[in-house]
């Protein structure tokens, strides 16, 4: 264990209260969650990499903050127009 | 030294990120959860990525980790703002009923 694998697993926990809201609360709330989480998730990977030493490990997080702005925008497209 | 810089920019950034995630979890309407949303890509990232800089310099590892965070940091506003509109317009009774496939 060192400094940016507990910070990572840290980070992890802060999943829980936003999976939460995003089960009880409104859609658009949810789809807000959502992008926390995508935002988290990055933070998350970018500390395992480098907790884990793998230089392979930090592609991850570039991908997931693309994916996360083009998931959310879909998401944001649709829920406009139709929710 | 180097190890206390590192182990302080982590704990900053932590704490930061949980900050936000505490705020928008405790805020009522998506608007003012929208504003933590924000607050978590601009600040911690930066502190993660100072820390990750001052571990290992510049590698072709930072230079992932620098393109991770400025994809955060300039593409993920454009996203709260869209999202804001789409709330807007969902309190507003702007939605329209999606079209049947079958037709």
């Amino acid at each position: 264990m060192n400094a940016f694998t507990i910070a990572g697993t840290i980070l992890l926990a802060g999943f829980l209260p936003l999976g939460a809201v995003a089960v009880f609360s409104r859609e658009i709330d949810g789809l807000a969650a959502l992008q926390l989480c995508g935002a988290l998730a990055t933070l998350v990977l970018l500390c395992l990499g480098e907790g884990f030493h793998r230089s392979a490990y930090f592609d991850v997080p570039v991908i997931t903050a693309a994916a996360t702005w083009i998931g959310g925008m879909i998401f944001v497209r649709f829920f406009g127009r139709y929710v | 030294m180097e190890n206390v810089v590192v182990d302080a920019l982590l704990g900053i950034a932590v704490a930061a990120e949980l900050v936000c995630v505490l705020g928008f979890v405790l805020m009522r309407t998506v608007y003012d959860r929208l504003h933590y949303v924000g607050a978590a890509t601009s600040v911690a990232p930066f502190l993660i990525l100072a820390a990750l800089i001052t571990r290992e310099g510049l590698t072709s590892e930072t230079a992932d980790a620098i393109a991770a965070v400025a994809l955060l940091f300039l593409v993920n506003p454009t996203l709260v703002h869209a999202t804001a509109r789409a709330a807007r317009r969902l309190d507003a009774g702007g939605a329209e009923t999606p079209p049947d496939p079958e037709e």
